[in-house]
């Protein structure tokens, strides 16, 4: 006990505690410096950091540039136009979100005043509003001689929003208008110094012929004007599934897999497109190489392709409605004359969004992009793979051909196609059907190799009778498939590899016999 | 049992009636438009009345104006439904979009226009650009003028703006109508060269001047002379090369600073160059005079765009011969003292050369200046130490040899 006493404990608890004191002490100060010296970026003195791409991307089309003033360059029209629709998108977002974010640098002095007292009036009554625009037509009005200043009218911008109040949608309104805007060049920003609306200009229709192999008569779809019936299957290669334009991409394995399709006497085949695969607005080159390989391989072998878009994609926010229209048009505009391409699948079952993304934003948002691709490619027909027959009502006026998934009881097939044939006069495809040939711990009530066979048989059956358009689920059992698909869980996922007509040793299953009828 | 299977009877069918009543009036609601007027005058009240049978149905208006969107809510009152446009979309024009909504539905729509306020000052911006022009006629300055009708809205179209102008004696005023927000106008420089006023007026409001300087065009050829003290060459005086007045095509003398290159070129081709800016379209040069005979073919240029005359001049030399002396058993050389043309003594720092040559073979090449005249030149018997030498003595371009001399090469 002697050699604890009171004294070197106590000298002991101050040392400690003068050290302790001093950490803390050299911590604040390191946090002081830190604070004082953080701040913008130098970078961001040159206005480098602001692109369009991945912000804002509406279709922008200059129908003039010849002026009475200055010549316009090149770069500058660029600029114009970047720093344009820039103020168009801090605008949007400024009625979004009623902040005053980035209305300086697009708008001047003056003419930002007008936008700040909207922003005070919306936040007074609590109104919110989604906007974004689609397209602009811009025609060069006047460039100054100094470049300094140039006035443009925007013709027949097509303005989509929603308006909110307390939160609540009150309603999802379409506008089209023209804007006269002047824009001064100032510290580097074209700013916007007058913006006014007037009256919508009308524009002479296009009068482009087509001339597509695939057309809709009535109900049918018509290759050459003779009665086409699509029998055909959805594909993935068998070690890419969900991945079709991934690493393992070989145009070997599809040209042998497109045998054995074509062998089956089948069509068609459906492929999917994922959107951040494909590089989302900016789309990537490599992507587009190998969808033309594929193409080019089917159209060699005589197939028809149903290309589905927006695979995995299930943001339908106003935000970005742009960048989704750009990635559309560049995959849909590359491919605009491609022979092997039957139609356009905007999007596989997106109704299974509707809960969670809200409908009405899904359905305009699909209703956009009907638009956007049929200009796209006038030449190719357009569907959306609904996930069942009751929800293929939707947009069936719009879509050349309606098509949907079939899951159900077999003995339903005819009735449920029936009853939407009484809705839509659109030509009708079963674009999936098919039953997974697993049974074990997971699924008890499954079916084995020889149930699946049984259940093809009576589709194709069924299929013949009808004389119906048809694409199974799917060529190959898979042996690996991504979480984003039917989920994590194995019985989830055991499920959904077993669905192929072929095992993943290359065996036909006994169902390959009723691949087609 | 039989009681509830009533109960729910009842209220299903009080349900079904009132759902019924419900529909059947939504398909009656009647809204109509009152509101004639398309046009309204910016900062005077915008009202858009409808008339309207409902009573339950109280609809919205949302309103797309060019500066911002929103959501109106109106008042009923004898079945008149009217919606007043807040005043910051009031004093501001164009286009705007209404859409009647209810129950997330467009139920009608309309446009109607707010145009410039007449009543209301008018103001001016002006855009002058470039702000400096080359004289001649060929370039212009281009006056570009915004009027807004004071809150802030371009007037109407076709609305004259006075474009008046001022240069010199001459003081023009234009009228131009406007389009696309602007009334422009392009003012030419004319020959000469000076200062282009201009201001603009639109309905009594006018503008203060903004200027445009007319610069000289870029010169024309000039002439260049020289002046010098004297003739010989010396070493140590200046020559002064000048140009002529420089001026463009138009007459008007280039502008202060343009510069000047005088190129000369001596006997052996060598090119010496000196520069010059100018000043009141003078521009000067100088050049030390060479120290040994030579003529200079001289030339000037304002880099691709003038040159001028060329002309040579000669440089005397100041001497035919000079003398020199060996001393301290021919260890020691001393050249001069140099003579000039008058026979003073040569300035300081002329250069003598001294090649030492041992039969036939050049050993060293001495250099000094020359101070008051003299210099000497030691030669050493740690370095030389041959019992013979001759040496090539040269200076204000002339060479004289020495016989040869000889040495004790034991000597300390």
């Amino acid at each position: 006990m002697t050699l604890i006493n009171n004294r070197n404990i106590t000298r002991a608890v101050l040392i400690l505690s003068f050290i302790l004191i001093n950490i803390l002490l050299l911590l604040g100060i390191s946090k002081v410096l830190d604070f004082l010296n953080s701040g913008a970026d130098r970078i961001s003195m040159l206005h480098l950091e602001k692109e369009t791409i991945n912000t804002y991307l509406p279709k922008v089309v200059w129908e003039s540039i010849d002026n009475p003033g200055r010549v316009m360059e090149p770069n500058t029209l660029k600029t114009i136009e970047k720093d344009y629709l820039f103020s168009w998108y801090v605008k949007n977002k400024s009625l979004q979100d009623n902040s005053k974010a980035g209305i300086a640098d697009y708008y001047t002095q003056n003419t930002r005043q007008n936008l700040y007292n909207t922003i005070k009036n919306n936040t007074k009554n609590e109104i919110t509003i989604e906007s974004t625009t689609l397209k602009h037509n811009p025609k060069l009005d006047f460039y100054s001689a100094d470049g300094q200043l140039v006035v443009f009218t925007d013709k027949n911008v097509v303005e989509f929003q929603k308006v909110y109040q307390k939160k609540k949608l009150i309603a999802a309104v379409q506008d089209t208008a023209t804007y006269k805007v002047m824009m001064l060049l100032e510290d580097g920003f074209w700013r916007v110094r007058h913006l006014q609306k007037i009256e919508k200009t009308t524009f002479p229709l296009d009068t482009v012929k087509s001339n597509s192999v695939f057309k809709i008569k009535g109900d049918k779809i018509t290759k050459y004007n003779i009665d086409f019936t699509i029998k055909g299957i959805n594909y993935y290669p068998k070690n890419s599934a969900w991945d079709t334009f991934g690493n393992s991409f070989n145009t070997d394995t599809i040209s042998k897999d497109f045998d054995i399709i074509k062998n089956a006497k089948l069509n068609t085949i459906r492929i999917f497109i994922q959107y951040d695969d494909f590089g989302k607005a900016d789309i990537k080159q490599e992507k587009l190489d190998k969808l033309k390989k594929i193409l080019d391989l089917a159209e060699s072998k005589r197939l028809f392709v149903i290309v589905t878009l927006f695979d995995f994609y299930s943001d339908y926010t106003l935000e970005n409605w742009t960048l989704t229209h750009r990635h559309a048009e560049k995959i849909v505009s590359t491919f605009r004359d491609h022979k092997a391409i039957l139609a356009w699948d905007l999007k596989n079952e997106p109704n299974l969004d509707f809960e969670n993304r809200d409908k009405s934003n899904v359905l305009n948002w699909l209703e956009h992009m009907i638009t956007v691709v049929k200009e796209s490619a006038p030449n190719h027909l357009v569907t959306i793979g609904w996930s069942n027959s009751a929800e293929a009502i939707h947009l069936a006026d719009k879509v050349d051909f309606v098509s949907y998934h079939f899951y159900n009881a077999i003995e339903d097939l005819v009735k449920e196609t029936k009853n939407l044939a009484v809705i839509t006069t659109k030509p009708i495809v079963i674009e999936e059907f098919g039953v997974p040939s697993y049974k074990g711990i997971w699924n008890l009530r499954g079916s084995n190799e020889k149930e699946q066979a049984q259940y093809h048989k009576k589709m194709q059956a069924l299929f013949k009778k009808n004389n119906l358009a048809f694409m199974s689920w799917t060529l190959y059992d898979f042996p690996h498939v991504p979480d984003q698909v039917a989920g994590k869980w194995p019985w989830q996922k055991k499920r959904q590899k077993r669905f192929g007509f072929i095992d993943v040793n290359g065996k036909k299953k006994p169902s390959y016999l009723y691949i087609n009828h | 049992m039989r009681k509830t299977i009533y109960i729910v009877f009842l209220l299903s069918i009080a349900l079904l009636l009132a759902f019924g009543t419900l529909l059947g009036r939504a398909k009656k609601e009647v809204f109509i438009l009152d509101t004639k007027t398309k046009f309204f005058i910016a900062g005077n009240e915008v009202k858009i009345q409808f008339t309207s049978n409902s009573k339950t149905v109280v609809p919205q208006l949302y309103i797309i104006h060019s500066y911002g969107k929103t959501l109106l809510v109106g008042t009923y009152k004898n079945g008149k439904l009217t919606f007043k446009l807040p005043e910051l979309y009031a004093k501001k024009t164009g286009t705007v979009s209404w859409f009647l909504i209810a129950s997330e539905k467009t139920i009608a729509q309309g446009i109607f226009e707010i145009i410039p306020n007449k009543n209301r000052q008018t103001q001016i911006e002006n855009y002058l650009g470039p702000r400096s022009i080359l004289a001649g006629g060929k370039e212009f300055t281009m006056m570009v003028a915004v009027p807004t009708d004071g809150l802030d809205n371009p007037v109407m179209e076709n609305t004259p703006v006075l474009i008046k102008n001022q240069f010199l004696n001459n003081i023009t005023i234009d009228t131009e109508k406007t389009k696309d927000f602007i009334a422009w106008k392009n003012i030419f420089s004319s020959r000469p060269s000076g200062k282009i006023l201009v201001s603009t007026e639109c309905k009594n409001s006018a503008t203060k001047e903004i200027e445009t300087e007319v610069y000289p065009n870029i010169a024309s050829d000039f002439s260049i002379n020289y002046s010098r003290n004297h003739d010989f060459a010396d070493g140590n005086q200046i020559t002064t090369l000048s140009t002529s007045v420089i001026k463009d095509h138009y007459n008007n003398i280039v502008s202060d600073g343009t510069l000047v290159a005088f190129i000369i070129t001596n006997k052996t081709n060598i090119i010496l160059k000196t520069f010059g800016t100018t000043i009141n379209g003078i521009a000067t040069g100088q050049l030390l005079h060479p120290d040994h005979p030579d003529f200079y073919t001289i030339k000037a240029y304002i880099t691709g765009i003038a040159e001028s005359n060329s002309f040579t001049i000669q440089y005397k030399a100041i001497i035919a011969k000079f003398n020199y002396a060996f001393s301290n058993h021919n260890r020691t050389l001393t050249v001069g003292p140099l003579k000039s043309f008058m026979n003073q003594l040569v300035p300081d720092g002329i250069k003598v050369t001294v090649k030492v040559i041992h039969e036939n073979k050049l050993i060293e090449t001495l250099q000094e200046d020359t101070s008051n005249g003299i210099v000497k030149f030691y030669i050493s018997p740690d370095f030389y130490k041959a019992k013979k030498y001759r040496f090539e003595i040269t200076t204000l371009g002339i060479t004289q040899k020495s016989e040869i001399k000889n040495y004790d090469p034991n000597q300390q």
